[in-house]
């Protein structure tokens, strides 16, 4: 255990200390988000169109949509008064509206002429996993401060209410590319790590005789394959939680973090490492290593759906992705990322994680420390 | 007689399709003894010490250490043995102080700061501790391997080749520091093609050639044994001095160091006398004129008929 902890630390404070490894394992995934992200999202910050029903009697409703106008985030739409906003939140699909109700003036006047306390509301619907709803949040408070400080100082009377349009999961959520490219980002960077590094790692080990030093200490074979899977497994975590929040908070982003996410990474990490230490074997020295994982490697991050969804492949590549265990690492953090659906995303997991086990038994047969 | 730490008897090691690179060789290492395996490239000394080091397996022969055949069981030999590779570099990346601890830890033991730094203070690292390994000089990195080959206190050290590629002032660092290993009671098993090396460090040398083990003993017993001759050193005496000599039919030959002196063997003591009056009598132009006794390098280039330079045979 302790072996594998030291060996654990060691090999990673190389990786960590590497350039090369650092950029693949946490810069370029974050690069790539944001440059498809952007190429895809059609760049720039568009308005906001935000929907508003004004039923107040008197000036302040008005002033607050100005107020808000001034903004610059939105374009405000005006819902017709003789509308009852739910029904058309729904037949509109909004993700977001504003609602002033009828004696928003009045109430005001009555809280400043009796000086009571208490408040007046506003209500936003929205749907809180919509980053729109969260701009339009924070802009309505910051216009409601602004109100209630020039009405009478220091207490508050406007306050926003914020109500949840989107209860529990039936709501269709609108994916977006970004969606279905962010699993493919991660098992992209999940393969290059652990098979590219891999792969690497073992040719120059053998050139430089550390595999004939190992066999002399009391580190076992599986021990050190086991340090590099768990040290691969860390690292992975750490670049899918970045990537996923620099999603997050660039783009209007719905795929969620799941457990199962983490799990498939972890395995994902233990397929393509022993898949790196399966090619190892037969390199010599790191040329060929990068020649043959790049061999390896290119094809299979275009063909299993890293970039493209795979149904817009001939049928002739769908066959060819088939036998890629990327594509099943992609297609199991769709599933559980993007569409929720935890059972498919278990049968993709079974499969990545069948094929790598077939890569480890054969990599810690065929690995050699010694010579013949 | 000191007591025997390796015992190899008949060894071969046959590459297919038909490579010799152990040829039946046999040899013993005795106790606190440093034993330097001598051989041009492709001899087959890595092989030989891999072979002891339980990393590549014999094609026949049997090989003891420490009263133990290695093919038996080598982990219990594993605790008692440090190897340093050929070609050896230290992890790029990790600082001499890591490394130790790194590899310590690699061989169960518990390692204290203090410990790390005495192990480097031993190598002479210890200044460099705290540097990534890939900025050491070329010595330093041996050294650090040294280092590395010694956390579990072996009592049998196999160097192969550790001076290869180094200056001459990182061999001289090397040698004092596996004569100080020695001096602390370590076997050690050295490969090298330096001959000066063998001849300083060595207790015992073998020389191998081709699979086979050619000449063995102390460096002054291979002399005394394969030396061929006395030789007399006609300084400055050139080419046109070598011509003169070989018209009276005295066979010798310029010294291919500087080609300026020409070097006369003498083969029988009882000869010295009148070689030395036909020599000085002479009409030879050189400036001096003395003798000197044979080195290890005539003996490898009376044994294999060509000189070795870094491993290399040349004409
Ligand atoms: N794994 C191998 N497969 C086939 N032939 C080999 C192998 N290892 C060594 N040889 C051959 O065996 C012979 C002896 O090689 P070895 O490495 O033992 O020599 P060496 O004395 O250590 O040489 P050097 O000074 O270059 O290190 C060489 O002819 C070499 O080409
Ligand atoms: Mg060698």
């Amino acid at each position: 255990m302790n072996r594998i902890i030291s060996d654990t630390i060691n090999f990673g404070k190389q990786y960590m200390r590497s350039r090369i490894g650092m950029f693949f394992a946490l810069v370029f995934p974050v690069l790539i988000i944001l440059v498809f992200g952007a190429i895809f999202m059609g760049g720039g910050t568009s308005k906001i169109t935000l929907h508003a029903q004004n039923l107040d009697e008197g000036s302040q409703g008005d002033a607050f949509l100005n107020a808000l106008n001034s903004t610059t985030l939105f374009d405000i739409v005006e819902i017709p008064s003789n509308e009852s906003i739910e029904q058309y939140i729904n037949n509109n699909s909004l993700t977001v509206a504003i609602f002033i109700p009828k004696n928003f003036t009045f109430d005001i006047g009555e809280h400043l002429l009796f000086n009571e306390p208490g408040t007046v509301d506003i209500i936003i619907y929205g749907d809180p996993s919509k980053s729109t709803y969260g701009t339009v949040i924070g802009a309505a408070e910051a216009v409601a401060e602004g109100m209630n400080f020039r009405l009478i100082g220091k207490i508050p009377i406007i306050n926003t209410v914020p109500i949840n349009i989107n209860p529990g999961d039936d709501g269709e959520t609108q994916f977006n590319y970004i969606d279905f490219y962010l699993p493919g980002i991660v098992g992209f960077t999940v393969m290059t790590n652990s098979l590219f590094a891999m792969t690497s790692t073992c040719a120059e080990y053998r050139q430089r005789n550390y595999y004939k030093l190992l066999a002399t200490t009391n580190i076992k074979k599986w021990e050190w394959l086991v340090s590099k899977f768990i040290f691969y497994t860390l690292l992975l975590w750490l670049a899918l939680v970045l990537t996923y929040f620099v999603g997050r908070a660039v783009f209007d982003m719905q795929a969620q973090l799941t457990p199962i996410a983490f799990v498939i990474i972890a395995v994902g990490a233990f397929t393509f490492t022993a898949m790196g230490m399966l090619v190892g074997i037969v390199v010599k020295d790191p040329e060929g290593a990068s020649a043959i994982a790049n061999a390896i490697g290119f094809p299979m991050m275009f063909l299993s759906g890293t970039f493209f969804p795979l149904e817009m492949m001939p049928d002739y590549l769908q066959i060819v992705a088939g036998v890629m265990p990327l594509t099943y690492l992609n297609n199991g953090l769709r599933d559980t990322m993007v569409y929720f659906n935890d059972g498919n995303a278990l049968i993709n997991l079974a499969i990545v994680f069948i094929i790598g086990i077939v890569f480890f038994i054969l990599a810690s047969k065929f690995m050699s420390w010694k010579e013949k | 007689m000191s007591e025997t730490v390796v015992e190899v008897r008949d060894l071969s090691k046959y590459y297919p399709p038909d490579v010799k690179a152990v040829d039946g060789i046999s040899f013993t290492i005795g106790a606190g003894q440093i034993f330097s395996m001598l051989g041009p490239n492709g001899a087959g000394k890595t092989t030989t010490v891999e072979i002891l080091e339980g990393l590549r397996n014999p094609t026949s022969g049997e090989v003891m250490i420490f009263g133990q055949n290695i093919l038996k069981d080598y982990s219990k030999l594993r605790k008692r043995v440090g190897i340093l590779p050929q070609n050896f570099e230290p992890f790029d990346l990790l600082k001499p102080w890591e490394a130790i601890q790194y590899w310590t830890q690699l061989y169960d033991i518990r390692i204290t700061k203090k410990e790390i730094n005495r192990a480097l203070e031993r190598v002479g690292l210890f200044e460099r501790r705290n540097i990534h390994s890939k900025k050491l000089s070329g010595g330093e990195k041996r050294k650090l391997g040294i280092a590395l080959s010694l956390v579990n206190n072996p009592e049998l050290l196999f160097l192969d080749e550790p001076t290869t590629g180094l200056d001459p002032k990182g061999r001289r660092d090397l040698w004092a520091l596996i004569n100080e290993i020695k001096e602390k009671g370590t076997t050690v098993f050295l490969t090298t093609h330096y001959l000066d090396e063998a001849e300083r460090l060595a207790d015992d040398v073998s020389i191998m050639h081709k699979g086979k083990i050619i000449a063995e003993g102390s460096p002054d017993n291979l002399v005394e044994k394969y030396g061929k001759a006395t030789i007399v050193v006609l300084e400055g005496a050139g080419s046109s001095g070598l011509q003169k000599l070989k018209e009276k039919g005295i066979d010798a030959h310029l010294d291919d160091a500087d080609e300026r002196d020409v070097l006369v063997p003498v083969r029988k003591h009882s000869e010295m006398k009148s070689m030395m009056c036909t020599l000085a009598s002479s009409d030879i132009n050189m400036a001096d004129i003395y003798t000197r006794r044979e080195t290890l390098e005539d003996v490898f280039l009376n044994l294999v008929g060509s000189k070795m330079e870094d491993g290399v045979l040349k004409e």
